[in-house]
């Protein structure tokens, strides 16, 4: 066991030292592709051995680990201190040593360093080592050919990747520690460490513009982490112990632990990019398309839902647990309505993570285990297919140049494969009967129970949802000269983008079986029943397999009908005039010219316009947070 | 068993069904417009016609958004008809809705793709709508189960008045009628020519035709859950809701995106709030 444990958490860690001192091109290869192969394993053999109670770490070569940890913590800050003066921020500097004030307090003071068992396994933490190790591979094995030609697009005298790949890889191993910590000071370390991996991240291409959205986003992080340390000295003065799986058996409602775990929710919103932090993770988008694939699908983000998650059996019942529910579903709403407004590919889809995050902690709110459920079940889901989603963004803006959705208009034409791959995953984000979409369903059932203003939010959030990707996907696709080549993808690109799709619909169809395997056991009194390949509850029944089957076979016989279309008459479009003898769309126009066919989306600027709605919802959101924190007092 | 009688009942008398409510609809439109109006069965003799014409298109992912639009209408219904969830019937009829956009949207041509983003904004229009009238019938039946409202003794429209109208503007959506139709405009005057159908011809143009004929009657369908405790008035809601629809279609202007979206999310919403808040407090 605790082998696999050393595996997930410091491998990571080993194989970033070997990237960022071996500046051998060959090595970091195999070290990416070895140690994606080897996380991949162990969070299989993890996820084979099942959940494990909370467990002893022990001493690290004679050295305690909890003092390690506690050692740590402080470099870290000190790190993070010299990052805020070196970019002179005083937002950075000022919640850094308020975190350090209180951090040495805590520990120096308060806490009576009785043992904790560091290190625990539950389903959601199986479900989010699954997702880190496997998605968040892929992304770094994508990014090996991805940052070659990224590189040669900058003209770079001395290559940076060893400093790149050293961060992607320690994140994944944070990310794993977080989420099987036991020992809260132990997560604190965790979620700190991913902090100022993205900060790196970010900056990596030390632009202005890049330096600029780092430091936005270590001094957003660094309010979290300050939030974190207040919920857990709160939580701690309630609970008395540093033990989450003893504060969440504890079961008490004092006003106290409430606002400690309120506390512990913001910074998970933080994290998690909720409005009014959304800011930093659209920001985040001048990072190398990698780096957005990890933050917005396998780390950072999730690294905040999770705590959310973690603590939300603790506050079950109560007005916290309301006022998340609603800042969440106003998130949700939110960023769909902005999502509407915009023609950036990378952006969409950052309003796109936000607003699922979004989903994901309006369920945690809700916090009955459907919702729950729905959670955990989007969670996994959207990883997956966001994770796919970004680096086809990437691919294909090395290909065309641009990320702009208006210049990807008939992509299907130049690149069938990535075209074709690109709308598999925006189906696969909307329609049933694809994970995410259960997942909403499941959001939606459950929110049915919760209150009036949830449920109006999640209503036209996700019609708008609908609207902004379905937009993109259609205007992929267009017409293809007969006997045109398909592009060429190198296989370190195509093998992350079709391990990514074929599991975004291979798992789907497996949900029913994930459900009862992974995450029945995980909720006290299991929501859904699996029959017939169904999953079926007291509020309704989602027909997985049936419908599966059905659509499947329809849809062969479609893409069958529709591969016959040599046989159809191919004609030029409709244009209320003469076609062109240029064709493609073009008509002739006054004085027998040709006049080029020109489209574009309907943005609704009036109403969806981004500089306009961005300060009120941020207004709104803070407000709610505001009732969300003094709700719980 | 029994599920499988009604999925087939539904598969093969829904498209009979709307085709003939097409062709009603079109003699009582022409009654209000002092015109005899073509035959009742004309829909249909329409649709044959289609699938006797050469096959054209202008590429090939119109031949499968044309289908899939057919499919998942059809499966939409099957689902009504096994009495599933009511969800789960809206989000498989949305795929049909969506690539309907999408096959729009593939072709280079400005009508069809004007009439790919004005059919965006009938989505966003009624969407939420349906959504809170299946919230509504959960918060009376404690289910979003077809199943579960034969269980009731009371009519659902007693307890449900106003969401019944807000979901006349969802049906006016999706019926394509005035004065929401301007995503596939039936008038020939009109500057649209036929919106997202524009590159639509022959036997693709005959699917799409069916897939209509199957959202009608998904969506009056619906309507039918209001007063599902007898059958007679059950027809009645029916007939005099459609009467409705067909007087608004013929005494409304086509209006703009912006008037629809202001009047169904403020006047549509707000009234199925208002509903809906009844039922929680109830």
């Amino acid at each position: 066991m605790s082998n696999l444990l050393v595996l997930l958490i410091l491998l990571p860690a080993a194989a970033a030292l070997v990237c960022y001192f071996v500046r051998s091109m060959a090595v970091r290869r195999l070290t990416v592709l070895a140690t994606g192969g080897i996380l991949t394993l162990s969070a299989l053999g993890l996820l084979a051995q099942g959940t494990f109670a909370p467990t002893e770490v022990g001493s690290f070569l004679g050295i305690g680990s909890d003092f390690l940890v506690t050692v740590l913590d402080f470099v870290l800050l000190g790190v993070i201190y010299f990052y805020g003066y070196k970019h002179k921020s005083l937002l950075i500097q000022g919640f850094t040593l308020a975190q350090v004030v209180l951090l040495a307090w805590f520990e120096f003071f308060m806490v009576g360093h009785e043992a904790v068992p560091a290190m625990m396994g539950d389903q959601l933490s199986l479900i989010m080592v699954l997702v880190i190790s496997i998605v968040g591979s892929l992304i770094c094995i994508f990014a090996l050919p991805y940052m070659k030609e990224h590189e040669e697009h900058l003209h770079l005298k001395k290559t940076r990747q060893p400093r790149f790949f050293f961060f992607m890889l320690i994140f994944l191993g944070a990310m794993n520690g977080l989420v099987l910590s036991n020992n809260i000071l132990w997560m604190y370390f965790f979620f700190e460490v991913t902090t100022f991996c993205s900060f790196m991240l970010i900056g990596h291409d030390a632009t202005e513009i890049a330096t600029k959205n780092a430091v936005r986003a270590l001094w957003m992080n660094a309010l979290g982490g300050l939030a974190f340390v207040i919920g857990m000295m709160l939580v701690y003065t309630q609970a008395g112990t540093l033990n989450i799986s003893a504060i969440l058996a504890l079961g008490t409602t004092a006003p106290v632990m409430l606002t400690g775990l309120a506390f512990l929710c913001l910074a998970g919103f933080t994290k998690a990019a909720q409005v009014p932090f959304q800011s930093w993770l659209l920001g985040a988008m001048v990072a190398p398309t990698p780096v957005s694939a990890l933050l917005h699908s396998s780390t950072m983000v999730k690294a905040g839902v999770f705590v959310v998650l973690r603590f939300a059996p603790a506050f079950a019942g109560t007005f916290l647990s309301t006022g998340v529910a609603v800042c969440g579903a106003f998130t949700f709403l939110a960023c769909a309505a902005l999502g509407v407004g915009q023609s950036n590919g990378k952006k969409i889809l950052a309003y796109s993570t936000v607003g699922n995050l979004g989903l994901i902690i309006c369920c945690a709110g809700i916090n009955t285990p459907l919702a729950l459920t729905a959670a955990i079940i989007l969670i996994l889901f959207h990883a997956i297919s966001k994770s796919l989603l970004f680096l086809c963004v990437g691919t294909i803006e090395q290909s065309i140049g641009s990320r702009d959705i208006e210049d990807m208009r008939g992509l299907y034409g130049s690149n069938p494969r990535t075209a074709l791959i690109t709308i598999v995953g925006i189906l696969t984000m909307i329609l049933p009967p694809f994970g995410v979409l259960l997942g909403k369903w499941m959001a939606m059932e459950a929110s049915a129970d919760s209150n009036i203003f949830v449920v109006v939010m999640l209503a036209m959030g996700s019609a708008m949802m609908v609207v902004y990707l379905a937009r993109w996907a259609g205007s992929m696709m267009g017409s293809r000269k007969p006997g045109a080549r398909a592009e060429s993808q190198p296989m370190l690109i195509r093998l992350p983008l079709m391990t990514l799709c074929l599991g975004a619909v291979v798992l789907s169809l497996a949900s029913p079986w994930i459900y009862n395997s992974m995450l029945a056991p995980w909720i006290g009194s299991a929501p859904f029943v699996v029959g017939f390949g169904s999953l079926e509850s007291a509020h309704g029944t989602f027909v997985v397999v049936p419908l599966f089957l059905v659509l499947g076979l329809g849809l062969l016989y479609a893409v069958r009908a529709a591969s016959g279309y040599r046989r159809v008459k191919i004609m030029p479009p409709y244009v209320s005039g003469a076609n062109s003898a240029s064709g493609d769309g073009a008509y002739v126009g006054p004085m027998n010219g040709d006049v080029p066919f020109s489209t574009g989306n309907l943005y609704l600027g009036e109403m969806f316009a981004e500089p306009k709605l961005t300060p009120i919802f941020n207004a709104l959101a803070v407000a709610l947070i505001v009732l969300m924190l003094g709700g719980a007092l | 068993m029994e599920t499988l009688i009604l999925v087939i009942i539904g598969l093969v008398a829904a498209p009979l069904l709307g085709g003939l409510i097409a062709g009603l609809d079109r003699r009582v439109t022409a009654w209000f417009q002092s015109r005899q109006g073509p035959p009742i069965m004309q829909a249909f003799y329409d649709v044959a016609k289609l699938f006797g014409k050469e096959k054209m298109v202008v590429n090939q992912w119109q031949i499968l958004c044309a289908w899939v639009y057919l499919i998942a209408a059809a499966v939409s219904v099957a689902l009504f008809f096994a009495q599933g969830d009511l969800l789960l019937v809206f989000f498989v009829q949305a795929i049909g809705a969506v690539f309907l956009v999408m096959g729009a949207m593939a072709a280079k041509s400005p009508y069809s793709q004007v009439g790919a983003q004005r059919e965006l904004l009938q989505i966003l229009a009624y969407e939420p709508i349906l959504i809170l009238v299946f919230v509504g019938f959960y918060m009376v039946t404690g289910s979003f189960s077809i199943d579960a409202i034969w269980a009731q003794d009371l009519p659902l429209l007693a307890r449900m008045p106003l969401l019944y109208l807000a979901l006349g503007y969802a049906l006016t959506i999706k019926l394509r009628k005035s004065p929401f139709d301007f995503s596939t405009s039936h008038h020939g005057h009109q500057e649209l020519v036929k919106g997202v159908l524009t590159e639509y011809s022959g036997p693709y143009l005959g699917l799409i035709e069916i897939a209509h004929w199957y959202e009608t009657v998904l969506v009056l369908s619906l309507c039918a859950l209001f007063w599902h405790t007898n059958v007679a008035w059950m027809a009645l809601l029916l007939v005099a809701t459609y009467l409705l629809e067909i007087l608004v279609d013929n005494t409304m202007a086509r209006m703009t995106w912006r008037w629809m979206l202001k009047r169904v999310w403020l006047l549509g919403m707000g009234m199925s709030v208002v509903n809906l808040i009844w039922l929680y407090a109830g």
